[in-house]
């Protein structure tokens, strides 16, 4: 160690200006960071049981659509926001609650009764009244909600 | 390798030229009354930086500017804090925009040759107020409303067309959804345009004239 790293007045002000920089810089950043991701990483509410509607409205063997409504938040804005649910039963004792969601890309599939399929006009997606793909670009069969029976009234799992 | 890449860039872009103009130019002795400057550039960085920032959740209309401001200052993350920085940054550019002024006004910065670098200046000054004077209406609450009412008014108060003046201002007869709207598309579009480029000339002239020294007993 014969040469001493000399610090002069200059080299001294240099450092101390880029390190109050970026301390800035970070205190602005990090922040700004969290501004932005943070209510994308909000999860939305709990789920809980929603009632459909009485079991004698639905015919066996054929996707019946029922609709309810759930509040959401988003933002600052609650809105009222329609849900739509196709339950199937082929002996009145056991159903199945299917989403009306493509699995594709999110469009809303509908019933087609004298075809018997389920159908999304955004890709031509085609399910069976299962909700398993017979064709089209659906990855996988539509989602399936938990169901219950209650006292004649059917509810499924949802928020 | 750092050094490697700033040679590659610097004989293609002489990017260090431009650093030694900007940076590390002459300047006389001078005391910290010559940093107001410098202060309410950054001033305005911050100002532009948390603006951005504030526009990505806050909305322009009457049903939506409260509870969106609300938001962002309750709900977001650092909300309260970018929104804090712009709301006290509004008011610290104002007042360090000022001094700055009464500086160059103390020390006769503002003669020959630097008539035009004040002229800017003056053009920056009375946009750091419009940008206060728009600004303050958005977060649409009793305080915003009133003021704009009585601002307005006051723009209204020139003889001849003071009457136009306050229809143009609130885009209309009442202070509503349409002057909101205006409001924050000079706050955020009319007004930051003008100021970047009139802070660009006022820079240019800046490093372009040099700044003047402390006037002595002789001048």
């Amino acid at each position: 160690m014969e040469k001493e790293e000399q610090i002069t007045r200059k080299s001294f002000l240099g450092l101390a200006i880029w390190s109050i920089g970026g301390l800035i810089s970070l205190g602005m950043g990090i922040p700004a960071i969290a501004y932005i991701i943070g209510p994308a990483l909000n999860r939305t509410q709990a789920q809980e049981w929603i009632r459909l509607g009485p079991t004698s409205k639905i015919e066996l063997n054929t996707p019946t659509l029922y609709k309810f409504t759930i509040q959401r938040k988003t933002g600052w804005i609650i809105n009222e926001e329609e849900v739509s649910v196709y339950v199937l039963t082929g002996n009145g004792r056991d159903f199945i609650a299917m989403s009306n969601i493509c699995t594709h890309l999110g469009c809303r599939v509908r019933w087609i009764s004298d075809q018997e399929i389920f159908f999304c006009p955004c890709h031509n997606g085609v399910f069976d009244k299962e909700g398993v793909v017979v064709s089209g670009p659906p990855p996988r069969p539509l989602d399936r909600y938990e169901l219950k029976v209650e006292a004649d009234q059917l509810f499924i799992l949802g928020g | 390798m750092a050094v490697k890449i700033g040679d590659w860039l610097d004989e293609r872009l002489a990017w260090r030229q431009v650093w030694t103009v900007i940076f590390l130019r002459k300047i006389p002795k001078v005391n910290w009354l010559f940093t107001l400057g410098s202060a309410s550039l950054f001033l305005a960085v911050n100002q532009i930086v948390t603006g951005i920032l504030l526009t990505i959740y806050y909305v322009p209309t009457p049903d939506h500017a409260y509870d969106s401001v609300q938001y962002i200052t309750t709900q977001v993350p650092a909300g309260w804090l970018i929104r804090g920085l712009h709301h006290w940054g509004a008011s610290a550019m104002v007042v360090v925009v000022f001094l700055h002024m009464l500086r160059i006004i103390f020390h006769g910065a503002y003669k020959y040759p630097r008539e035009v670098t004040w002229l800017t200046g003056v053009i920056l000054l009375l946009v750091t107020i419009g940008f206060g004077f728009t600004g303050y209406l958005l977060p649409w609450d009793q305080k915003a409303y009133w003021a704009t009412i009585v601002g307005t008014r006051i723009a209204g108060t020139p003889p001849v067309i003071g009457d136009w003046i306050l229809l143009v201002i609130r885009g209309g007869e009442e202070l509503s959804a349409v002057t909101l709207a205006r409001f924050f598309g000079v706050h955020i579009w009319v007004l930051p345009t003008v100021l970047l480029i009139i802070t660009l000339v006022h820079l240019y002239l800046v490093i372009r004239i040099g700044i003047s020294a402390v006037p002595g007993r002789e001048d």
